[in-house]
């Protein structure tokens, strides 16, 4: 059989640093090919040259064994490559029906047909198991459900080649399960499967062959069936990783939070719960099921309707997010682009964000030898990668990113703090590095509540987990009683 | 190739920055076209003739930084200084002042008030802003101007008059100038603005009160429009309502040739000022050499363009 997609000797480097170097990478048609490595590896670099985003500098490209030139993202388009990116690109103020048939609008004819869109869009969206009313505002839709219209849209076009780049970043394990059987079922149709990822475990679920790339290099290409999660590791990293988790040392204390019966726009249905000092509690649960909901009322971020909250024993009385960090509660967003930080801004800004009056004299007036100085510790503490604390946040990895939204807190001295999915989208060296620093604020005895929807970073970080399902606490499980399946039953209702 | 990319690298230059070259073409431009233009008596004018445009779109720049836009400034010029021509038919000079400053902060707060609590689009509400108060500014003065009274000849004198060489009112300018850029630069005030302007929610989250700065951003550009109308009626001595009609495009446009984002999150107050210094030239050199005010408007306008699609070139160049 010939090589659906074939790319040889491809390189490209972006104003002398070479993101990638002579990778070669070859995908058969009806075969799930994973792509994996640490962000910053080159992985999005080398499909959006696929796509036509950016263009090659050295190296060829052959689909069907035969050479081509990908120019813009018209020409890939015409050779059948679909490509779902990381960042979507869905237009929020049109339906989700529009949205879906967005590059086939003029199809048929001048005047839009409504109701024949919608109803396609109906069928294609059911089709991969899903269901999502085709008339509404994608801007309304949660990001999970943005990510599966962006999955339709993909395949409304009849693709030869499908790339998806971190699709499950931000789906709850049952959407995963209904995007896998998709998959399956492209893959069986001989649709060439290109599947980027930082989730080992998927890979071995779902892909047949998988290739690393490392700084910009490619390995040779594994039969997953014949490799293990440790060699492909040590190929990302270039060292065997000993364990993902640290060990906890947990130091229980007094309580410090407790959170009775609260209430918030239907999302949020009568949750209580308590925390201790240098406790890390996590929050499990489905997409929708109401735990980024809970936070955010819990920080005052949105105003909750009912419920009382106590801060060691006191009664807040939090109205915004502004009084709930005086009184010494932080949170980390889950969507660190849009809320966590500031990506035109330099990384010392976006620091002292959280802490300007700590940075300034009276009346304002920035210290800036002591807001850098506080910056660079706060870079060298966390490990982030940066030349210097000017530097826009926008330019930095995904992981590197994350660690600056996490650093803002450090300079607090929360005595709570909520972190939204920790390390979505983070490569797993950063990963260890973020697991590592919770760790070692729960020891200091700030009491963490960690919201994720990663099983295992949940059991692998955390002391005591809640699970969560439609706006409420389905169950508690302690150290010893952790398991994927339970947590998994209760999050879907089946106990 | 290598002068090619020697050129390349000019151009990237001039793109850079643009505001600063386009400001040198002009002044050479306009030293060749006109020999009065480099007279102090014409440079004087000039500085006059941008002053209240120029203290305007400092508070106008604070509020485009936050992503907002101040459509109310040219009423508020032409009520306040109409107030304050009023004023000093029976107050004394300091309390005229005062008041009027006052007034126009008040109008500002107001914008301030509508934009941050009640989250009204800030075109939408400072256009309501701007129609009430030039409304109000007819009312007041029945329609007609209001002449300064004699005995507020300081007023006048102030006006017209120079301190240190200079014209009075180009020295508020220069102050309300550094001001505004020590704020953006060494003050956190300038800076959660700026931030706010990038990404507001993420300012929200970070524990910051974001419709405190969206208030205090409105009611400045309302204060520094009633300094504008203040020193317009001491230039005069007249107190007109129809004055300043359009002069909130005049601002916009001044900001926006100094490469401020209108979405917000990025201008600076140099590049401001040298905004307006451009339009100022723009205005002047084409008087000296009698280009007709209609004609006048249509290059206004293609310079305009000109600069924005050079910031184009800057932001796809990076």
């Amino acid at each position: 059989m010939v090589n659906r997609v074939e790319l040889r000797n491809i390189s490209k480097s972006f104003g002398g640093i070479s993101a990638l170097k002579n990778v070669t990478f070859k995908v058969m048609p009806g075969e799930i090919h994973a792509l994996v490595g640490e962000n910053g590896a080159g992985k999005s670099t080398l499909m959006k040259i696929l796509s036509g985003a950016y263009t090659k500098d050295n190296g060829q490209i052959f689909i069907d064994d035969t050479e081509v030139n990908i120019k813009n993202t018209h020409d890939s388009k015409k050779l059948g490559i679909g490509i779902i990116y990381q960042e979507f690109s869905l237009v929020p103020e049109l339906s989700v029906a529009e949205n879906v048939f967005l590059n086939q609008l003029g199809r048929t004819g001048f005047w839009m047909k409504q109701g024949k869109l919608q109803k396609e869009a109906e069928i294609l969206i059911n089709s991969i198991g899903f269901s999502i009313n085709p008339s509404s505002k994608a801007g309304d839709l949660s990001i999970a459900q943005q990510q599966i219209v962006e999955i339709s849209k993909a395949l409304s076009e009849h693709v030869r080649i499908l790339i998806l780049d971190e699709p499950s970043a931000v789906l709850g394990p049952q959407e995963i399960q209904k995007l896998f059987d998709t998959l399956d079922r492209l893959k069986k149709e001989g649709v060439a499967i290109i599947y980027i990822s930082h989730h080992l475990s998927e890979i071995f679920q779902i892909a047949d062959r998988v290739t690393v790339l490392k700084d910009g290099t490619s390995s040779e290409s594994l039969h997953v069936s014949e490799t293990d999660r440790d060699s492909i590791i040590r190929l990302m990293l270039g060292r065997s990783l000993e364990a993902m988790y640290p060990v906890r040392n947990s130091i229980i204390g007094e309580e410090v939070l407790r959170v009775v019966d609260i209430y918030q726009a239907d999302k949020v249905r009568g949750v209580s719960f308590g925390l201790k000092a240098g406790e890390i509690v996590g929050i499990a649960g489905l997409v929708g099921s109401g735990r980024t909901e809970t936070a955010r009322a819990v920080f005052a971020a949105d105003k909750r309707e009912k419920g009382k909250i106590y801060l060691s024993g006191k009664e807040l009385q939090i109205r915004s997010p502004r009084e709930a960090v005086s009184k010494g509660i932080g949170m980390v967003p889950e969507d660190r682009k849009q809320h966590g930080v500031i990506l035109s801004l330099s990384i010392k800004i976006n620091i002292s964000l959280t802490d300007f009056r700590g940075v300034s004299y009276h009346f304002g007036f920035i210290k800036a030898k002591k807001e850098s100085n506080n910056a660079i510790e706060l870079i060298r503490k966390l490990a982030i990668k940066t030349e210097n604390e000017n530097q826009e946040v926008g330019y930095l990895s995904g992981g590197n990113q994350q660690k600056v939204s996490l650093a803002k807190w450090l300079n607090r001295n929360c005595k709570v703090l909520i972190i939204d999915e920790p390390t979505r989208g983070v490569d797993v060296g950063a990963k260890v590095e973020i697991y590592n620093l919770i760790n070692e604020l729960s020891d200091k005895g700030v009491a963490i509540i960690v919201i994720s929807s990663e099983t295992a970073e949940l059991m692998g970080t955390c002391d005591r987990i809640l699970v969560m399902r439609k706006g409420q606490i389905q169950g508690e499980l302690a150290k010893n009683e952790f398991s994927e399946e339970d947590i998994l039953r209760m999050s879907i209702g089946a106990n | 190739m290598d002068t090619k990319i020697r050129l390349r690298r000019y151009l990237q230059f001039v793109i850079k920055y643009n505001t600063v070259f386009i400001f040198l073409v002009m002044l050479v431009v306009s030293a060749i076209v006109s020999d009065v233009f480099f007279t102090t008596n014409n440079l004087f004018n000039l500085v006059r003739q941008v002053t209240p445009v120029g203290i305007i779109s400092m508070g106008m720049l604070l509020v485009i930084l936050t992503g907002g836009i101040d459509l109310s400034v040219g009423s508020i010029v032409a009520m306040v200084g109409v107030l304050c021509a009023l004023f000093t038919q029976s107050m004394p000079l300091p309390l005229v002042i005062i008041t009027s400053l006052v007034c126009g902060l008040m109008v500002g707060s107001v914008s301030g008030y509508l934009v941050s609590i009640h989250k009204l689009a800030p075109f939408i509400a400072t256009l309501a802003i701007m129609s009430i108060v030039r409304g109000l500014g007819f009312i007041i003065s029945k329609g007609a101007p209001v002449l300064v009274n004699e005995n507020a000849s300081a007023l006048t004198d102030f006006g017209s008059g120079n301190s240190l060489g200079i014209p009075n009112p180009a020295l508020i300018l220069f102050l309300v100038f550094v001001i505004t850029a020590v704020l953006l630069k060494y003050n956190i005030f300038g800076r959660i603005i700026i931030a706010i302007g990038s990404n507001e929610e993420a300012v929200r989250l970070s524990g910051i009160k974001v419709s405190a700065y969206k208030f205090s951003v409105y009611a400045i550009a309302g204060g520094l429009s009633a300094v504008a109308g203040i020193i317009t009626t001491a230039r005069t001595a007249v107190g007109s309502p129809v004055m300043g009609v359009g002069m909130e495009l005049d601002v916009i446009a001044a900001v926006v040739i100094g490469g401020a984002r209108l979405s917000g999150g990025k201008g600076t107050a140099i590049n401001t000022l040298l905004g307006v210094m451009i339009l100022g030239m723009i205005g002047n050199i084409m008087n000296l050499i009698n280009i007709p005010a209609y004609s006048q408007q249509v290059i206004k306008g293609l310079i305009i363009i000109f600069a924005v699609l050079l910031q184009r070139f800057q932001a796809n160049s990076n």
